[in-house]
């Protein structure tokens, strides 16, 4: 290319090496900056897909829904076919509904009785999925609703109605990007039913993350259900994650409750983190009094 | 190959910008979120590589930077390692362009598989090195394979769609001058 140039490229050619040299260099400082200082890179990434993204927001949703339009088209052949399979699927549904609701008012009465308060700081924020990771490696998707008008924070449970979908890891002023739980990265503490053994579930990239450290397997059986636990203050505790499966791989396995193929709204949860217990005498009961009159108290039953 | 026009080049410039700008939206594009599909190719890679050998001048090195810096910071990726590894990799096809530009396309095929693998298997390397959290290795094969096997169609695209094709040695452009 440079071999047969004349003499003013000459120059030209030193002066563009040295370009390339200093882009290299530039690409491999920031490269270093992002290893040695993670979260701030994080933060400027976020901020940095906060600008990019909700621009593309005018055309990212109608394209991704104009799609899936499209697909559904393809399913119109079978119509009749799926007409019936749902009417006797809302059968079913009815009586279930009716399971349900009386289930719900013996809940209630039972709560009442036993004066439990739900905690009152579990609201949560509907947004809309806005964008994928772009990247077949990394499961995450990117919500519109962000720190600003919302108040996400990092850390928050992620659900779509029907089980957990993952939690808010990077936030910016107008979105939020939610590592699912199918991500190499995700970690959640659980706990499976029935016989309240702990784990961690932890993504892998398949569509079936792993049960690991499981303290007694033998007790855990495929079709058990598996909740958040809220072990280390991560998640409110109790959220239903899915149902455990065998794999061909022989290790246990969670089918997820959330519908990962078809997620368009999804829930924010919002959760405070709990109160601190530090010191022990607050554990129960009421404050002690002051310091002497406990040295009072405590030498009384050896007088007497 | 400098046979264009200013106005041409820079048009082919923008063209190319277009073109990666639809590649990201299409992979930001929340149709399949979750995991389970096979990695596809690295369309964004394999149009850069094509155009790099059909015409050099429409992909300056400091575009190549500035996009693939870009979709590393958009895609979750590690910033910066890969565009760093793309760079060296265009900048090592751009001073071999004239003895590509002889070889038989398979030739070239197997050249530019050759590259690709170096690359996916540096960035790998180097995310060892660096303790990154990094997919699975299979996976990352199976998307080497998929890029792979995809070049000829992005160059089939880009000579259908843009008329680009590699120019041979010693041919006249309209213009009159040798390329």
């Amino acid at each position: 290319m440079a071999q047969s140039r004349g003499p003013e490229e000459d120059y030209v050619a030193p002066i563009r090496r040295l370009l390339v040299g200093g882009l290299i260099l530039v690409l491999i400082a920031i490269f270093l900056l992002w290893r040695i200082d993670s979260p701030r890179a994080e933060r400027f990434r976020a901020a940095l897909v906060d600008t990019v993204v909700p621009q593309m927001d005018w055309a990212l949703v109608p394209v991704a829904r104009a799609v899936d339009l499209a697909r559904g088209f393809q399913s119109y052949a079978r119509l009749a076919e799926q007409n019936a399979e749902l009417r006797r699927e809302l059968r079913q549904m009815q009586a279930w509904r009716e399971a349900a609701l009386q289930l719900e008012q013996q809940n209630a009465k039972l709560l009442d009785l036993n004066k439990v308060r739900l905690d009152p700081a579990l609201t949560k924020v509907t947004g809309v999925v806005l964008a994928d990771s772009g990247s077949p490696f990394r499961q995450s998707v990117l919500l519109n609703v962000g720190a600003g008008r919302d108040g996400i924070q990092d850390g928050w449970a992620v659900t779509d109605g029907l089980g957990l979908v993952g939690r808010i890891s990077g936030v910016g002023q107008s979105s939020s990007r939610v590592l699912l739980l199918t991500d190499t990265a995700s970690r959640i503490p659980v706990t499976v039913q029935p016989s309240g053994q702990r784990a961690m579930l932890a993504g892998d990239n398949s569509p079936l993350p792993v049960l690991d450290f499981i303290e007694a397997p033998e007790q855990v059986r495929p079709g058990d259900r598996v909740v958040s636990s809220g072990d280390g203050g991560v998640f409110p505790a109790g959220l239903l994650v899915g149902q455990v499966v065998l794999a061909n791989d022989g290790r246990l396995r969670l089918r997820l409750s959330a519908d990962y193929e078809r997620l368009e709204f999804v829930r924010v949860l919002r959760s405070a983190p709990a109160d601190p217990i530090d010191v022990p005498q607050d554990l129960i009961g009421p404050r002690l009094p002051a310091e002497p009159l406990l040295v009072q108290s405590e030498s009384e039953p050896s007088d007497g | 190959m400098d046979d264009l026009t200013l106005g041409q080049r820079w048009a082919f410039r923008a063209l190319f910008f277009l073109l990666i700008a639809c590649i990201a939206f299409a992979q930001l594009l929340p149709l399949d979120p979750g995991p389970g599909r096979l990695p596809g190719p690295d369309v964004m890679l394999l149009l850069t590589l094509a155009w790099l050998l059909r015409r050099p001048e429409a992909v300056p090195v400091t575009m190549i930077a500035l996009l693939f810096l870009m979709a590393d910071f958009l895609f979750m990726r590690p910033p910066g390692l890969w565009a760093v590894i793309v760079v060296i990799m265009t900048e090592m096809i751009r001073s071999r362009a004239s003895g590509f530009r002889d070889m038989s396309f398979v030739v070239e095929w197997l050249m530019i598989a050759a590259f690709i693998t170096v690359g996916t298997l540096a960035h790998v390397i180097l995310q060892a090195v660096f303790f990154v959290d990094q997919p699975a290795l299979g996976q990352t094969l199976i998307r080497l394979l998929a890029t792979v096997l995809c070049y000829p169609l992005v160059v089939a695209f880009g000579a259908r769609s843009f008329g680009l094709r590699k120019p041979v040695s010693g041919e006249f452009n309209p213009l009159g001058v040798r390329s």
